[in-house]
């Protein structure tokens, strides 16, 4: 009864977002002169297969990120640095695909290992500074993203080779047999066929690891313990220094992954124009998926549906197609106010429910326990 | 001021200070007041007791503005006021000390005084001669010029007290007002309270120690299950009289059965030492032994190294030198949770801080601390349903009352958290439990039965550090008292043949060690 309360008002607290969000936005539109009615109608139409696809795949980016803002949110560590470590595991991950030491796969899997390694040792540092130094996270990793961009900068010119006739630089292509396939979405309608990544496939695999480390191991405990209490986390014998840092390059890790599906299914190389800002909408992702493995799932195809479907209403409607930035901003903020408001509901619930079962039907009764134990007590 | 000393006690005629009719706070799921009626007159002491949880500190909230009353009127002074902010009632004439001070330790007791009430007086020489007039006037020998942080326990409460004469304040509410004193300040505490008596002010002095109440108070009133029970005067009851208007039922008492002790030492604890960040020592050569069936109580004012004890003695605190040898494991080397997987239960003193996962639910709160033990892990997972299941056994057997294993924490009263916390603690068979304050802010039925279950233990073989500021309790619960006073052990004491007078004496280092 009570979880299956929890989980209504679980969704009922994002619907209410979602409803705010759309009344905000509206209210900006109206305010502007814009065409709200037609607007609204162009975002909520049911998208073209091609247009799944885009969703899907933008979707499949961002929930990684959300995943990896989600490791270190349940630590209470705020991994602000997923979008530096996603582009400097992506870039790592780009030169050793593209230089093709091992053959086929076996080339994609050890560029994977890199990228998740480089993320990790680079989220690692802000990690180490927190855990000796007390430095705090959110500081350094938005520190180390300045760092970050500056460092693939330079040595994107030291590893790059240019295209015949191109302004663009960037690494090597990766070899046609250590590309990632991709998966034919098959048309509702006899319409034009499209593809999504076949890293999706991973991405998934992905979020069922960070649901069974979480919630099955010691190790998730832990991470959890610690993020709801230092304090009592330490007295119940964890590390909390090596949870910190252990965490950080965890969240790192998840981090390098970000860009791969982008590399391995589309852009074959790391190039001056590779994708940027997808570490940031990890953040409201994470926020708004609760850093529930489905939640973030569902925020991250909700975004990039916003995303896909506000791109002709420059077009169509002639309104900036910024303005769904707008209504994803407003998601995650109502969502943060409306989470504390169930959360609340149901803690009290839960009093009123501890209060009826510390105090039985016995109005006239003595005033507390159980007899047998005053009576050893007297003895 | 203007008043003299010639009011008498319980007096109906004598004027009323406050007036208090039909008082109602609900909070969900709980009622914290339900109407309450209490008349408290000028130049009395007024006691209100009750056990933990009773209700007390939600009615002196409402008289001082802190929650407004869901129901009932409050006069001051004989007309009618609405509080709705401390403001108010400060205006009013009501002030409140609250068990916790609330001083700044670098600034001067002046600085301390004027801070927020810098209209009344200035902060200059008016403030200055004002603080000197109330504290010559009142007894309580403060200097204006004195660092707070220079100040024993006593004299900060006497700022505390003087603060709210300062400003203006006709009504004074004490809450447990001597929780954090030994008995010597005690005595002098309520000297000082007959002063404000005597020059016309009202007090109202919550507390749950009988004996004080009945030597002090004037008038009784009694509060249990947030309903006032009967007003009475000390002449007329004695204080087992009193506990059982208080509880409803008769007192439980700590007293052990007989001596389990064997001569087998189950904990050694050698030349331990700790010292902070400044190089001052908190815990200074410390040596004592634990025997199996042993249970070692540490007297000690807080803040004389008890805290730091347990802590080194856990591993939490890096830097302790000494040694500690649990049956043949030297445990200096070890991490807090091997030596957790050791053999050492832990209560801790902050349930909240140290020992609860608040917004997780119950199992998982049985999982912590346990969590690299059959039965809530094998190996590096987690068995939630072994978890679940374990958790419902305390539940049963330690009477916790919840509706189920995935409540969380948050919503459990304190007594039903700290049951659960002592439950998961006795789990696993320890060989030594470390309870520091293990029945702090229960009710008498928790506390009877957590007495209980440390008692059966003991039987059991199992050795206990005992720390509690609760002298009772100790000298009740202990087979042998140590008491600590400046991270150095200075006295044992056979609890069979001590008084608390005795204790207070040398935890405050006045008497002869014995």
């Amino acid at each position: 009864m009570t979880r299956v309360l929890r989980a209504l008002l679980g969704l009922l607290a994002p619907l209410l977002a979602l409803v705010a969000a759309f009344v905000i936005t509206s209210l900006v539109l109206i305010s502007a002169g814009d065409p709200v009615g037609e607007v609204w109608s162009e975002i909520l139409q049911v998208p073209e297969t091609r247009n799944v696809a885009n969703i899907v795949n933008q979707a499949c980016v961002l929930y990684l990120s959300g995943l990896a803002v989600a490791v270190a949110f349940r630590m209470n560590l705020f991994n602000i640095g997923v979008d530096g470590q996603y582009r400097i595991a992506a870039f790592v991950g780009a030169v050793v695909a593209g230089e093709a030491w091992l053959p086929g796969y076996l080339n994609t899997a050890l560029a994977i290992v890199c990228a998740m390694a480089v993320g990790a040792l680079w989220a690692g540092i802000a990690g180490v500074l927190r855990a000796t130094r007390g430095v705090s996270e959110v500081i350094s990793t938005i520190m180390l993203n300045f760092i970050s961009t500056s460092v693939v900068a330079y040595l994107l010119r030291e590893a790059a080779v240019r295209e015949e006739g191109s302004n663009t630089i960037g690494t090597k292509e990766i070899p046609e047999g250590s590309r990632i396939g991709p998966i034919p979405l098959a048309a509702a309608d006899s319409g034009p066929t499209a593809e999504i990544y076949g890293f999706v496939v991973l991405a998934v695999l992905a979020g069922v690891a960070y649901w069974f480390v979480m919630s099955r191991t010691r190790f998730g405990f832990d991470l959890r313990a610690t993020g709801q209490s230092t304090t009592a986390a330490v007295a119940s014998g964890i590390n909390v220094r090596r949870m910190t840092i252990i965490t950080m390059m965890l969240s790192g890790a998840v981090a390098g992954l970000v860009g791969l599906p982008i590399l391995f299914g589309e852009a074959y190389s790391y190039g001056s124009t590779f994708q940027s800002g997808l570490g940031f909408a990890g953040i409201a992702i994470a926020l708004l998926g609760r850093n529930n493995p489905v939640g973030i799932a569902l925020a991250a195809l909700l975004f990039a549906f916003l995303e896909e479907q506000s791109n002709p209403l420059q077009i169509l409607v002639g309104v900036s197609p910024e303005i769904v930035a707008i209504t994803q901003g407003v998601i995650v903020l109502t969502v943060v106010i409306s989470y504390e408001v169930v959360r609340r509901f149901l803690t009290r619930r839960e009093q009123s429910r501890v209060a009826k079962a510390e105090r039985p039907a016995d109005p006239a009764g003595p005033a507390d326990p159980a007899p047998t134990q005053d009576q050893e007590a007297r003895a | 001021m203007t008043e003299t000393s010639s009011t008498a006690p319980g007096d109906p005629s004598t004027p009323l200070a406050v007036r208090l009719r039909g008082i109602g706070k609900r909070f969900p799921g709980v009622i914290a007041n339900d109407d309450v009626n209490i008349d408290v007159r000028r130049g009395t002491i007024h006691a209100v007791v009750g056990e933990n949880g009773a209700g007390k500190s939600t009615l002196m909230k409402i008289l001082y503005g802190v929650q407004p009353p869901d129901s009932g009127t409050i006069e001051i002074g004989g007309s009618q006021v609405k509080l709705s902010s401390p403001a108010d009632a400060i205006k009013a004439g009501v002030g409140m000390v609250f068990q916790h001070f609330m001083l700044a330790d670098n600034l001067t007791v002046l600085e301390n005084v004027v801070l927020g009430a810098e209209k009344q007086h200035g902060i200059g020489r008016k403030a200055r001669a004002e603080v000197r007039r109330i504290s010559d006037a009142y007894g309580l020998g403060v200097d204006p010029d004195a660092l707070v942080e220079d100040l024993g326990v006593g004299a900060r409460q006497r700022v505390e007290i003087l603060k709210v004469l300062f400003r203006g304040a006709r009504t004074i509410i004490l809450d447990e007002p001597t929780a954090v004193l030994v008995p010597q300040e005690v005595d002098e505490l309520f000297g000082n309270l007959r002063e404000l008596k005597k020059e016309g002010l009202a007090v109202l002095f919550i507390s749950h120690k009988l004996d004080e109440v009945l030597s002090v108070a004037d008038e009784i009133t009694v509060i249990r299950r947030g309903t006032t029970v009967r007003t009475v005067v000390p002449a007329d009851v004695t204080s087992r009289q009193l506990a059982e208007l208080m509880v409803g039922s008769e007192l439980p008492s700590p007293g052990i059965s007989e001596k389990a002790t064997s001569t087998r030492v189950q904990l050694a604890v050698t030349g331990l030492t700790l010292h902070d960040a400044a190089g001052r020592a908190l815990l200074d050569d410390v040596t004592f032994e634990i025997r199996r069936g042993e249970i070692l109580g540490i007297a000690g004012v807080e803040g004389n190294g008890q805290a730091e004890l347990v802590e080194a003695v856990m591993g939490m605190r890096p830097g302790a030198t000494g040694s500690i040898v649990l049956t043949d494991q030297d445990l200096a080397p070890m991490s807090t949770l091997r030596r957790r997987e050791a053999g050492i239960g832990y209560i801790p003193e902050d349930r909240h801080r140290h020992g609860l996962l608040l917004d997780s639910p119950l199992w998982e709160n049985r999982v912590l601390g346990h969590q690299s033990r059959p039965p809530s892990a094998s190996g590096r997972l987690i068995k939630r349903g072994a978890a679940r299941a374990d958790t419902q056994r305390i539940i049963d057997a330690y009477d916790v009352r919840t509706p189920g294993t995935d409540v969380p924490a948050r919503a459990l009263s304190g007594g039903n958290q700290q049951k659960l916390i002592v439950g998961r603690e006795m789990s696993g068979d320890p060989i030594l439990l470390i309870a520091a304050h293990p029945t702090r802010g229960v009710d008498v039925g928790a506390q009877a039965a957590i007495w209980n279950h440390i008692r059966e233990a003991r039987a059991d073989g199992l050795s206990v550090l005992l720390i509690s500021a609760d002298l009772d309790e100790l000298i009740g619960l202990s087979d042998r008292i140590e008491v600590v006073l400046r991270g150095r052990l200075v006295g044992e004491f056979d609890p069979s043949d001590v008084t608390p007078e005795q204790l207070g004496s040398a935890m405050t280092g006045a008497g002869s060690a014995a």
